[in-house]
């Protein structure tokens, strides 16, 4: 707008110029922080309050102090659900990202049909949970399934039970993870890779590095922020897990996938105790936050 | 950077303040409003008008509810009726979020009968209008009292369904067995799956098939209404494991849990390919059957016999579930969504939903004859479906979704034989009480 350089136009201009920033600034980030505020924010909130309520939906909230949290962390079936999701994080995050940095070093180099095979193992990534889910379980079926008849091509006897036992359960739905997530991680890694210059390559050749120290002394020190991305982002995914073990096994046999986030579901969704299952997701939000917390740390004095 | 500080410490106060006000209002409006006494209905025959909404689900396949519709307008002009659909997978979930938020239509038919919802205060004592219009809830099959809580009505069974045994004719006659009576033992069923049991492999013919549900074993523990699936103590379901877990591992008579299980597979598809002879299911399966061999979907010559029962107990007596349909407690128009209530639920609307192969709450004999008759119902149905008394899987009880639901975990345990059964019955004993203790 051209304004013209008078005395007051300029004094308003001059306090203008910051809230007009801020007025444009807003604006940009309006529509999504609209969407945000409503659907997440308020939410998230709302749930910090409940935790604290009995409440089942309709009737007044009866505001309980921290009772939901001592009768949450009290609670056996919340400490199981909580050690399994630690045992299901501890493999899923680890073999995954072991997994995909092995993929991405393997098809970084131009060999036959490359393409063809980083497609083929991102597109898990994009398939759909539920046809993922079904899939699996037929594979995983103990007596006909394709898995347990090739266990048993090559002389185990005795093949797991897989979704259809309490031991096999678990490695069945860890699998499944990792099989679904490795090509997003593996498609980071690649990105790092090309973006590491060829000459530190040349360099470390030229002062007769081994192909292996090549690797630990170059390479993965290139990777150290693709890496903690990669760590992060499969800690809260795991942490987070519902989808895939609702389609595999909605929790069972018994309680042997009953994760964190499920636990949380059927407290309330199904029980309606809307409280403790806030004061169960209000921990799970603890924990996370702490988790990364350490990661930013560890991180941070990685690469100092 | 103040700036930043400023704005945000002014969003945190709008946000609570907004997060309090909606709070506040919320709260005191159930506590205010359910004081209000329940439409007294003294004014009696003072004629009634206006208009009314009626919650249901998948209208597309339930299309007698609009022919219920129309015919009660037809009768009663003053009073419109506006149907509300919703999908049946999102029903529930949909229903307790309009309850709970005060949006929830006038007459609301309830899929899976409920406590919660009478516990909540938010459904119409009936017990006023029932009493002057003279009801007889006598005649609901003894599935009135499951609505009676605390002495109060709290609404009308308007449709229902049990278990039947379901039987591939074929397969009977391929073996030269005699089809299956209409009064028969459980023991005689598990005796009579054994003779109809051949083949192997891909091409075995199994002499029945139980689905996964736990209700398809714990179903035939209740089925004589001394206990229920609350407890808390378990072991009277005992015979019934014992004989489908016999029928499972020593007979191979019914395909096992853990391949039902992982491959997901669904009841009909094993009894509409003609691999399986008995099939203990509910009514509702019948209008499924109909339309798969209308369709040329099927080819399954079937029929159905009276669900087998216990050594003990009269034939007739099976298990089942039922549809209840209530009043919002907090509908403007009671009076006219009465009308509409008792005309679903009494002699004209069971007729509609006879005719349309639908069992009403207030089923007779005559009504059942008129189910029947619908093109496409085998032969001696009319006798296989009489019933002497119809127990409730489910009862109208507090906790009975928790209940349920480690009733089903425990299930899969015992079925896959990842527990001994005892202990999985002991287990279920001690969850039981830990979620009524809560």
């Amino acid at each position: 707008m051209p304004a013209k350089p008078t005395k007051t136009a300029h004094t308003r201009k001059g306090m203008a110029l910051g809230m007009r920033n801020t007025v444009v600034g807003l604006s940009f980030i309006l529509p999504n922080f609209i969407g945000f505020f409503i659907f997440i924010l308020i939410p998230v909130i709302f749930s910090l309050v409940l935790s604290f309520t009995k409440w089942d939906g309709f009737t007044e909230m009866q505001f309980v102090g921290l009772q939901n949290f001592t009768n949450i962390i009290t609670d056996k079936y919340f400490l199981q659900a909580m050690g399994r999701t630690l045992i299901f994080s501890a493999f899923t995050v680890s073999i995954t990202t072991f997994v995909s940095l092995g993929l991405a070093v393997l098809l970084n180099k131009k060999l036959f049909a490359t393409d063809f095979f980083r497609s083929s193992i991102f597109f898990p990534y994009v398939a759909s949970i539920v046809a993922v889910g079904v899939v699996w379980n037929m594979l995983f079926q103990k007596d006909f399934g394709p898995i347990n008849e090739f266990l048993r091509f090559i002389g185990i006897a005795n093949p797991p039970g897989w979704t259809a036992s309490v031991k096999g359960a678990v490695p069945a739905v860890i699998i499944v993870f990792i099989w679904k997530n490795m090509g997003y991680y593996m498609l980071v890694y690649l990105a790092a890779l090309q973006n590491i210059p060829a000459e530190l390559r040349e360099a470390s050749c030229i002062d007769g590095a081994s192909p292996a120290q090549h690797f630990w002394r170059v390479t993965m020190p290139m990777l150290s922020s693709s890496t903690f991305f990669v760590v992060l982002m499969l800690t809260i995914n795991s942490f987070k897990t519902l989808d895939l073990i609702m389609v595999m096994t909605s929790g069972g046999p018994g309680q042997a996938t009953t994760l964190i986030v499920n636990y949380i579901y059927n407290k309330g969704f199904v029980s309606n105790h809307y409280g403790p299952a806030s004061a169960a997701a209000m921990i799970l939000f603890v924990l996370v936050a702490i988790i990364t917390v350490i990661q930013f740390r560890v991180e941070k004095k990685a690469s100092m | 950077m103040k700036m930043k500080k400023v704005l945000a410490l002014a969003l945190t106060v709008i946000l609570s303040s907004g997060l309090l006000a909606g709070c506040s209002k919320q709260t005191p409006s159930p506590p205010s409003a359910s004081p209000q006494p329940t439409s007294s209905g003294s004014e009696a025959v003072a004629p009634v008008s206006g208009k009314i909404t009626f919650s249901i689900w998948d209208l597309n396949s339930n299309s007698y509810l609009q022919t219920l519709v129309d015919n009660f307008t037809d009768a009663n002009p003053d009073i419109e009726v506006e149907i509300i659909d919703t999908p049946s997978d999102s029903y529930v979930s949909k229903l307790n979020i309009d309850l709970n938020g005060g949006a929830a239509a006038d007459v609301i038919l309830v899929k899976e009968a409920d406590y919660s919802m009478y516990q909540k205060g938010q459904i119409a004592d009936l017990s006023s209008y029932i009493e002057r219009d003279g009801i007889d809830l006598t005649t609901y099959n003894g599935l009135a009292e499951s609505l009676n809580f605390d002495g109060k009505q709290m609404g009308l069974p308007f449709r229902m369904d049990y278990y039947v045994l379901f039987y591939n004719k074929d397969i009977f006659d391929a073996a030269g067995t005699d089809y299956p009576s209409n009064d028969m033992l459980w023991a005689d069923f598990e005796e009579l799956a054994k003779q109809l049991t051949s083949g192997e492999g891909a091409n075995k013919t199994y002499g029945a098939f139980l689905h996964t549900w736990q209700a398809c074993v714990q179903n035939w523990a209740v089925q004589d209404g001394k206990q229920t699936m609350m407890g808390p103590d378990y072991s009277f379901m005992k015979p019934a494991y014992e004989m489908v877990l016999r029928m499972q591992n020593e007979d191979g008579t019914i395909q096992d849990y853990s391949t039902l299980k992982t491959a997901n597979i669904h009841y009909s598809s094993p009894f509409q390919m003609g691999t399986v002879a008995m099939l203990p299911m509910g009514t509702w399966f019948m209008s499924t059957m109909i339309d798969r061999v209308n369709s040329g979907e099927s080819e399954v010559n079937w029929a159905i016999a009276t669900l087998p029962h216990p050594e003990g107990l009269a034939a007739g007596n099976t298990v089942g579930s039922f549809t209840p349909i209530v009043i919002n407690k907090f509908s403007p128009n009671k009076d006219a969504a009465w009308e509409f209530v008792k005309y679903c639920a009494t002699a004209e609307g069971a007729k509609v939903l006879a005719e349309a192969g639908q069992i009403p709450g207030c089923a007779t004999d005559e009504l059942r004859n008129i189910i029947t008759s619908v093109e496409g119902m085998p032969e001696g149905a009319s006798e296989a479906m009489a019933t002497k008394g119809v127990v409730l899987d489910r009862p109208t009880v507090p906790f009975v979704n928790e209940v349920n639901q480690m009733l089903g975990e425990e299930h899969g345990l015992i079925m896959l034989g990842e527990v001994g059964l005892e202990e999985g019955l002991a287990s279920m004993a001690e969850r039981a009480k830990e979620i009524k203790g809560e």
